[in-house]
């Protein structure tokens, strides 16, 4: 599923400075799931966001709903008259929601209160692991069911290239080789002709595995 | 006679929901036949064996159709039972089709809708 992260209350508090009437919309697909942006977290910034502005001595009206998806219009519906009673929305969907509540209400302002990371799966409760980039040209079927364009930095799709070192990543002794992992996946099934064949390259930057944690739990997974 | 032990939660504005949709929704649950044509359309109704609890229909009327007939006078366990067929049996994927027409996503969204507002709702990081 695609997995987001809030951010930091600072920067959403920054985005609605300007508005008094402020709706803020969690999204009961993904966003919920990965505890960015589910009902309970909608209710826990805008109890942030009251105290914020209550120190500030501003007076805000603060709603809060949550709708089905944000990524499918039929859910958005029911917005439709609540959003008449304020100023600016708080979409806290994936970029697909931001957008599409943004497309159904062009007159009002919608913010962003996620950032959008990865698609990914859930390691831990409340971590998650990135195994996608969506990159429309999915190599899996030759690469063992492990993504070089996720999993290694420099997303070769013929590796593994000079960098690797003793199964690890030259940019970090913490970040194994995708390729290694590849070629032993390959060599247990016996499949190893797979990586034989040359693959066109794709042009790709930015190509370090991520992991998102949320907040609440970034103590029992850091230490 | 027993009285339904209602605490925690807000009957009053459940019954105002149900008030705003109550047309369409009685309309609806209604005009469903029981053909169970809307069974195989399900994935998961398809991929649990065609477990009857499944089946679109049964999910919109142990729901939905369970707060209408209760008038709104629930209780927190009748909203869990509610939350299990609305979220754990189903994904809402709006793939579940009605010969008569009957909007079942809709039907299955109210009574999410309805539970979340009374604080039932899926806590991923307890189940």
């Amino acid at each position: 599923m695609v997995k987001s992260k809030r951010k930091p209350v600072e920067e959403i508090q920054n985005s609605i400075a300007d508005f008094d009437k402020i709706l803020t919309v969690g999204c009961g697909g993904c966003a919920s799931v990965c505890l960015a942006g589910g009902q309970r977290e909608v209710n826990a910034l805008n109890a942030e966001l009251g105290l914020l502005f209550k120190s500030e001595k501003k007076t805000k009206k603060l709603g809060s709903y949550t709708v089905e998806r944000q990524c499918n219009m039929q859910f958005l519906v029911e917005l439709d008259e609540k959003v008449k009673d304020y100023d600016c929305l708080v979409s806290m969907a994936c970029g697909a929601g931001v957008q599409l509540m943004a497309e159904r209400y062009p007159t009002l302002p919608v913010f962003p209160a996620v950032n959008t990371v990865s698609i990914g799966v859930d390691r831990e409760i409340g971590m998650y692991e990135e195994k996608c980039r969506a990159c429309g040209e999915c190599v899996l079927a030759y690469t063992g069911g492990i993504c070089p364009v996720t999993r290694c930095a420099k997303g070769v799709f013929n590796g593994p290239c000079g960098g690797t070192n003793r199964g690890k990543c030259e940019i970090s002794q913490d970040i194994p080789c995708a390729w290694l992992d590849i070629f032993e996946r390959l060599k247990g099934q016996n499949r190893l002709d797979d990586i034989m064949k040359l693959q066109a390259p794709m042009q790709w930057q930015n190509q370090v595995q991520r992991t998102t944690v949320q907040e609440p739990y970034a103590r029992r997974y850091y230490k | 006679m027993f009285k339904k032990n209602t605490a925690g939660v807000d009957t009053a504005r459940v019954k105002e929901r149900l008030e705003e949709h109550k047309t369409k929704m009685k309309l609806s649950l209604k005009a469903c036949a029981h053909c169970t044509l809307c069974a195989e359309s399900c994935f998961l109704y398809m991929a649990r064996d065609k477990d009857p609890k499944y089946t679109p229909s049964y999910k919109f009327i142990n729901s939905i159709g369970l707060l209408y007939k209760t008038k709104g006078n629930v209780d927190k366990v009748t909203l869990g039972e509610i939350r299990d067929n609305v979220w754990e049996r189903c994904a809402l994927c709006t793939r579940c089709y009605c010969p008569l027409g009957i909007d079942i996503p809709e039907m299955i969204a109210l009574a999410r809708s309805i539970c979340r507002e009374q604080g039932v709702y899926p806590q991923y990081d307890r189940e």
